[in-house]
């Protein structure tokens, strides 16, 4: 480290040098940890060799347009917003990729992806034996004690075939390196591995972040895995054209933009247990269109929850009867409920027998030494290096890599006594280990190479062809330098693998990097009926958010030309009362700057332009998978925009300035949906909800704005709220009259703003929905919109009783209830599912 | 002894309820000195599917699926059986419970007959350092592991108060196990959290005692419900014994399902799309054949 510049130094020098001063200055001083294997350098010291072509190409470019790059890819992440949260938690946290890639020469690679993919094999075998004939229990090849009181030994699927042949469809290993520098496993995942989506995603921004570099070096591709796990799936159905579901666990999960982005990548559908239906042996999705039946699911929720009838009652994400199902072969499961069981630590000490047992060959890629402690041979020894042994429950995975740490690794005497009287009570529930050290990988801080612990997750997919591994993987590396597993809870960047193609550049013949999207796939005739529901209120929420905001531009601008100064004129007046019980602020007095502030930015009121953008938030995050990119930056630009600390909260044009930016953005939505959602998946329900509440604001505002005595201010307000001042003076130029204005607003079928045009929308969009029979019975929704439809039509602006409006108003609330019954899967009855329990 | 028995099972919603999907559990077992002779259920409104199966312990269920709305569902199941157990052990015979806890540590098999399943946590038996330390006092260095289990039976039934006001089918067993309360259930669950503390095998069973008491004896708690009880492994095979009345089990238990705890042999148990409050009656007869009912 003596080496290394003061930061000043190396500021000065960064401006100046050229590549090959910079790749030594990037390395100079570069230490690994003593005793642990590194990634840069070899055991001899020096470069591996992938590393040096790396930074070969990398030192091409000046540190700082390294850094700008990379603060590029961050901002990616930011945008599209590849984030991940905690149960419970109401916002995401942005992921944090940040690192320089992993990087793994092909050859070293060949023998990672043999040891994961026998790993795989080897624990299908022992999944099989659990779950069928028992034989390796009997003979004692593994302890049956623990599998026994293991919560992933799901009972109810003993003697279950797995429809489609096999338990484990999807398998990922933790890596490290050993203090040898051979790569070994630090945990296995069987349950349902999260991160190929991350995987994904940290590939398409480094290779937009360092084209050049990727380019240059070869990297293996991941997109030819993916397609193989997706026919792996299809494989597993019985019929031709599989229908595939992703079944997630839901928008509170930590990982469900993982699954989002999977989904989409893969053309799965995405589905919550409330979006299935078992029913007379099949397995089906409630969709518009009636129940369509599913051939493969590929779950992303733990096995005891996938069934509240059979396995965990307390589950809400799973649906009643899946066990039935797979039992009797109506749907294939990818993993089967219960492969969690062999992530257990318990398992570790035993594999290497097994692997010879029932594949016959020895153990390509070793885990950590491990001994179950309830073993009466091997109590004794663990008993004498109790201090130096860490140890885990045995029904936990062997190494919790990021989030759990070891018992024992600096115990208190309160964690020793409760760990030697579960050894002496319980000994079966725990395993001993070594105390695990992971090994390093280089990180750029901004001017140098420095060494930090990490962990490589290794993907593999089973497929027509045999297992086959993911060419890169989903590396995690700590931002501290400590490397006990404990460590790595907080501060962990996210790291693309890149795989060196065996063969030179030159073999492989193009340098131009080959696409890593998978071919498009379209799944018609799928909008699940919980989706249909979340873009309905996500168009709902969107334009009662531009309702809101109209409104408070009014109340600050008077209306444009008309001056409305004082708080007690009436059309103010009106304005604040409105603004008051659409619950967008406390009070309907108070300075009209002040009032503005509440209704633009105060979440704490539930009506705000705030909370309803937020709103609209919410249900578009339950909707990753339908929406794009620019959608989803436009949501949260809108959020800024709203949330913005208010730099001088009286200042009137301030205010105004935020609500026209606002503006802008809600405008930019309703386009984005009108131009870039795919008309099969669901945009038709984002327009309802738009239409269906423009609708019913507009029959609002011409009730308080429009009335029988109106006055010009008044007209001229109602003409700004539904956006049509221009239109209306390009038509009538002897100024504001009731008629005129209330035809424009309400009547006019060529004004897109008017109530009339909104409710033709409907009646398209609803002709244009798949028809539940085909009897040719319209159905509800589309019976109230044709009779509201005749009464708009037989109207006149000059005679037009205001009460017609206001029973307008009812009718597009009775439409807006039919379109959630018909449609939505509450309906206006929720029928939520309840456990029965009976009292002994 | 023959009995006749009738366990009825009466739903009440609010709200009408368009789907239901449940799994009985309501038949008398065969075997352990039992001889099931008919086995009847009537369930009201008539089930869309039916279908019947041996669960992973053994116990026989009916899985049912009913999608006629309704607001009252019913069952309505009556059986036949007789029931003729040998004596109790005992006491002073049988392994020393350090022998059998290291006897499962080693046991070969993962059968439905092994006793490893009952040796480990399970859904509704968490595993507690203070019910652990509680059953200690039962079982010196070198006592037998079924005087032990007897003796933790009886000073649970000492210790412990019947209470059906205290506790719900949802009650955990801390709470109960805090409050020194509950019924039958929360009496068996804590028994078996207790040996399991210390690495013994035990069982939750479900099924039905005598309505009346043979002449001159008491009538016992849980006569007029579905009733619960332990069995124990000592090593070489189960022995039944009833915290609720602190009695070891003989012929006036009859036994339905046997699981790890109430989880796995709930009577019903199931889902149902509905909203709205839900009431619930449960009326057990248990009727001698050779007395006059």
């Amino acid at each position: 480290m003596s080496e290394a510049l003061a930061p000043a130094e190396v500021a000065e020098a960064a401006h100046h040098d050229g590549p090959a001063e910079r790749l030594a200055r990037w390395t100079a001083g570069y230490a690994p940890l003593p005793g642990l294997p590194d990634e840069l350098v070899s055991g001899d010291g020096a470069l591996r060799p992938a590393w040096d072509r790396f930074l070969r190409r990398l030192a091409g470019l000046p540190d700082g347009e390294i850094a700008a790059r990379l603060a590029a890819a961050g901002r990616h992440i930011q945008d599209t917003g590849i984030a991940y949260r905690a149960y419970g938690e109401a916002t995401e946290r942005d992921w944090p990729l940040g690192a320089l890639p992993l990087l793994i020469e092909g050859a070293e690679w060949q023998a990672i992806a043999a040891g994961v993919a026998q790993r795989a094999e080897l624990l299908e075998a022992v999944l099989t034996d659990l779950y069928g004939e028992g034989a390796l229990a009997r003979d004692g090849l593994l302890p049956a004690a623990a599998a026994a009181v293991d919560p992933e030994f799901l009972r109810p699927l003993v003697g279950v075939a797995p429809p489609g042949g096999r338990h484990l469809h999807f398998y990922a290993a933790d890596l490290g390196r050993g203090p040898d520098g051979a790569w070994r496993v630090l945990a296995d995942r069987t349950q349902a591995p999260s991160g190929a989506g991350h995987a994904l995603e940290n590939r398409l921004v480094m290779a937009r972040a360092l084209p050049e570099v990727y380019g240059a070096l070869d990297v293996e591709r991941l997109a030819p895995f993916f397609q193989a796990f997706r026919d792996g799936l299809a494989a597993a159905a019985t019929r031709e054209e599989p229908r595939i579901g992703l079944m997630t666990s839901g928008p509170y999960s930590d990982t469900y933009v993982e699954q989002a982005v999977l989904s989409r990548y893969l053309g799965l559908a995405l589905v919550e247990g409330d979006d299935l239906l078992v029913r007379d042996g099949r397995v089906s999705i409630r969709t518009v269109a009636g129940l369509k039946r599913v051939d493969v699911l590929w779950r992303r929720i733990d096995g005891d929850f996938v069934d509240p009838l059979e396995l965990n009652p307390a589950s809400r994400l799973g649906a009643p009867g899946l066990v039935e199902a797979l039992r009797a072969g109506a749907v294939a499961m990818g993993n089967m409920p219960g492969t969690g069981l062999v992530e257990s630590a318990w398992l570790a000490a035993s594999l290497p027998a097994l692997c010879w047992r029932l594949l016959g060959e020895p153990l390509r890629l070793p885990g950590l030494p491990t001994w179950w402690c309830g073993d009466p041979a091997r109590r004794a020894a663990v008993l004498e290096q109790f201090d130096y042994l860490a140890f885990r429950p045995a029904a936990a995975p062997a190494q919790g890599a990021f989030t759990s740490r070891a018992f024992g690794e600096g115990r208190d005497a309160a964690e020793t006594a409760r760990l030697r009287a579960v050894l002496r009570d319980r000994p079966g529930d725990l395993v001993a280990h070594e105390p695990v050290r992971l090994s390093t990988a280089p990180v750029w801080d901004g001017t140098r190479l420095v060494p930090r612990p990490f962990v490589l997750r290794v993907f593999a997919a089973a497929t027509p062809e045999g297992w086959q591994v993911m060419p890169g993987g989903f590396c995690r590396i700590s931002e501290s330098p400590d490397v006990r597993p404990v460590a790595m809870g907080v501060g962990v960047r996210a790291a693309d693998v890149w795989v060196l193609s065996p063969g030179s550049t030159a073999a492989q013949g193009s340098l131009l990097p080959a696409s890593d999207r998978v071919t498009v796939r379209r799944v018609p005739g799928l909008l699940p009926s919980r989706a249909a529901d979340n873009l309905f209120w996500l168009g709902r929420h969107l334009e009662r958010t531009e309702a809101v905001i109209r409104l408070t531009a009014c109340l600050l601008d008077g209306a444009g030309s008309v001056s409305m100064a004082e708080e007690d004129r009436a059309t103010s007046a009106r304005i604040r009362a409105l603004l008051h019980a659409w619950g967008a602020v406390p009070s309907a007095t108070g300075p009209a700057a002040q009032l503005a502030l509440h209704a633009l930015s105060d979440g704490t009121q539930w009506g705000s332009g705030l909370s309803h953008a937020l709103s609209a938030r919410r249900n578009a995050a339950a909707l990753r998978e339908r929406l794009s990119g620019e959608t989803w930056r436009a949501l949260n630009a809108l959020r800024a925009v709203l949330e913005a600390p208010a730099e001088s909260p009286d200042s009137e044009a301030a205010l105004l300035d935020r609500a026209e930016r606002a503006l802008s953005l809600t405008a930019a939505l309703a386009g984005l949906a009108q131009e870039n959602m795919n008309r099969a998946g669901g945009f038709a329900f984002v327009d309802m909800g738009r239409r269906v509440e423009r609708a019913i604001n507009t029959c609002r505002f011409a009730l308080d704005f429009g009335a029988a005595g109106a006055s010009t201010d008044d007209l001229g307000v109602l003409l700004e709220l539904v956006d049509s001042r221009i239109s209306y003076g390009a038509r009538y130029i002897l100024g504001v009259a009731l008629a005129p204005v209330r035809d424009m607003v309400l009547l006019d079928p060529f004004n897109p703003r008017s109530v009339a045009f909104q409710v033709e929308r409907l009646a398209e969009r609803l002709a244009g929905l798949p028809p539940l029979r085909q009897d040719g019975v319209a159905e509800a929704p589309a019976r109230l919109v044709a009779g509201l439809s005749g009464v708009i039509a037989g109207a006149e602006a000059g005679s037009l009783p205001l009460e017609a409006v206001a029973e307008w108003e009812m009718r597009l609330w009775e439409i807006a209830e039919a379109i959630g019954a018909r449609y939505f899967p509450g309906g206006s009855d929720a029928a939520r599912p309840e456990t029965l329990a009976t009292l002994a | 002894m023959l009995y006749r028995l009738r366990h009825v099972t009466a739903y009440a919603y609010r709200n009408p309820v368009s789907f239901a999907r449940c799994v009985l559990r309501l038949a008398p077992a065969e075997g352990q000195g039992q001889t099931p002779l008919s086995h009847e259920v009537v369930v009201e409104p008539a089930p869309r599917a039916a279908a019947e199966r041996t669960d992973f312990f053994g116990n026989r269920t009916v899985s049912l699926t009913v999608e006629t709305p309704h607001r009252d569902f019913r069952i309505d199941a009556q059986s036949r059986v007789r029931v003729e157990r040998p004596p109790l052990p005992d006491s002073g015979t049988g392994l020393a419970w350090e022998e059998v806890r290291a006897r499962v540590l080693t046991y070969p098999g993962l059968g439905a007959d092994a006793p490893l399943h009952f040796a480990g946590p399970s859904r509704r038996v968490p595993l507690l350092p203070e019910v652990t330390d509680y059953a200690r006092a039962s079982f010196p260095p070198g006592g037998g592991a079924y005087a032990g289990a007897y003796d933790l039976m009886r000073r649970v039934h000492a210790d412990f108060a019947f209470d059906a006001a205290a506790t719900e089918v949802g009650t955990p067993l801390a709470e109960a196990f805090a409050g020194r309360r509950g019924v039958c259930q929360d009496f068996s669950h804590i028994v078996i959290a207790a040996l399991r503390g210390l690495g013994l095998p035990a069982a939750y069973v479900s099924g039905y005692l005598r309505t009346l008491p043979p002449p001159g004896q008491p009538r016992l708690e849980g006569a007029d419900a579905s009733h619960a009880w332990v069995a124990v492994w000592c090593g070489e095979g189960w022995i039944g014994l009833d915290p609720t009345n602190g009695i070891g089990v003989q012929n006036d238990h009859i036994t339905v399902a046997r699981g790890r705890d109430y989880a796995d042999v709930a009577p019903v148990a199931g889902i149902i799309a509905g909203s709205g409050a839900q009431s619930l009656s449960v009326g057990v007869d248990v009727v001698p054949e050779d007395e006059p009912a």
